[in-house]
């Protein structure tokens, strides 16, 4: 058999014949399935959609469980802040009374309260000044007066009031005022207020 | 099969069978769905799966319709998908019968037992172009039935003109062997 007549069997067979109704419905059934797939376009951003949807939704939870977290952690420093023994003012009041212009301090630390005495009663009667310095996870807090030099979280600090309410905190590094919190005190967290309602 | 650019009625009616009307297009797949059909069938050797193939080509053309610049005949490019198509099938079809060799040799029967051929020599012939590897039968498809040159063959299976001979050949001495008993009567 050469390639000619090869050739002309193969061309000879022909393939199944199909029903005129197949190839009558045949396009339609096409177009139909176009027209439910949709458009290329239509499709592509049917197919983006839930993707996108999800990656959004994926990005609030996250940004929502960071804002929950920070903001549960904000109230738990003030919560804390507000639980400390030495913002009673009772409890204030009856240490100072038990030893008159002889504490210099009362300083919660890691190691409980602490009060640190002048040994000649020389301790100017003023109004008492809360500071709480926080340094991380670790904080401590005292009540002190004006001109006193207290060792709290670490540092030595001399606690200044100007009898208006402003209160300066001096530290070896450092300048610290409640009129400008934010600033100068590096890495410390610090709080400082007047006891005023606390009379001597 | 002619491969000159198309004429400019002919691109005036793809234009508006690909533009973003189904309708339209429902009239281009008329003009060559026997063609799709017939081809597919050549690849596979089965009607059911020819006709998933032939509406494949036409869902898939649409699809892509983009990448149509009529550089060639809207029927050549239809050529092409089927062709890829149907050499894709056939390597998932081998893959799941190297899993299922007697369940899909079964199949296979079963298939084709309810295809009816128009003739003994058709079922002949297609019979010996289903034993042929892919690529011959791709080969011998489109030198023979679709009428196409070497390098345009070349040109639709992303290949060298040289591979297309050589695999025409092998496949033309396979052919021969297989139909050695057919007589001149019967054609």
């Amino acid at each position: 058999m050469n390639n000619s007549e090869l050739e002309a069997i193969l061309k000879k067979a022909r393939t199944p014949e199909r029903p005129e109704e197949f190839f009558e419905t045949f396009p339609q059934q096409i177009a139909r399935q176009l027209n439910r797939a949709g458009r290329p376009s239509r499709h592509i951003e049917r197919r983006w959609f839930p993707r996108l949807a999800w990656g959004l939704a994926t990005a609030i939870c996250i940004l929502v469980a960071f804002a929950i977290g920070h903001w549960r952690g904000q109230i738990e420093t003030k919560t804390a802040a507000s639980n400390d023994i030495l913002q009673n003012v009772k409890f204030v009041q009856e240490t100072l009374a038990m030893f008159p212009n002889q504490v210099r301090a009362i300083v919660r630390d890691n190691h409980g309260l602490n009060l640190i005495l002048s040994n000649n009663g020389n301790v100017p009667a003023s109004p008492p000044i809360y500071v709480r310095v926080c340094d991380g996870e670790n904080c401590s807090s005292c009540v002190t007066f004006s001109g006193q030099e207290v060792q709290i979280a670490g540092q030595k600090l001399t606690v200044l009031s100007d009898g208006r309410g402003g209160i300066i905190l001096e530290g070896k590094q450092f300048v610290w005022s409640n009129d400008l919190p934010s600033g100068m005190g590096g890495h410390l967290k610090i709080e400082a207020k007047n006891l005023n309602s606390i009379t001597l | 099969m002619a491969r000159m650019a198309p004429p400019d009625d002919e691109i005036n009616c793809i234009q508006n069978g690909l533009a973003d009307d189904t309708e339209a297009f429902a009239t281009l797949v008329k003009q060559h769905q026997k063609m799709v059909l017939a081809l597919a069938f050549r690849m596979t050797g089965s009607l059911e799966d020819a006709e998933d193939l032939a509406q494949e080509t036409f869902l898939r053309a649409y699809r892509q319709r983009d990448s149509f610049r009529g550089e060639s005949k809207f029927s050549t490019w239809l050529c092409q998908i089927t062709v890829n198509l149907s050499l894709n099938w056939r390597a998932r079809e081998n893959r799941r019968s190297e899993v299922h060799s007697k369940w899909a040799e079964n199949v296979m029967v079963e298939k084709n037992a309810g295809d009816e051929f128009p003739d003994e020599l058709s079922r002949r012939v297609q019979k010996a172009l289903d034993r042929l590897p892919a690529k011959q039968r791709a080969a011998i498809v489109l030198t023979i039935y679709e009428n196409c040159s070497h390098a345009e063959a070349a040109k639709l299976l992303n290949c060298m003109e040289a591979t297309i001979s050589w695999r025409v050949f092998a496949a033309r001495q396979k052919l021969k062997r297989r139909l050695k008993g057919i007589s001149h009567e019967q054609l």
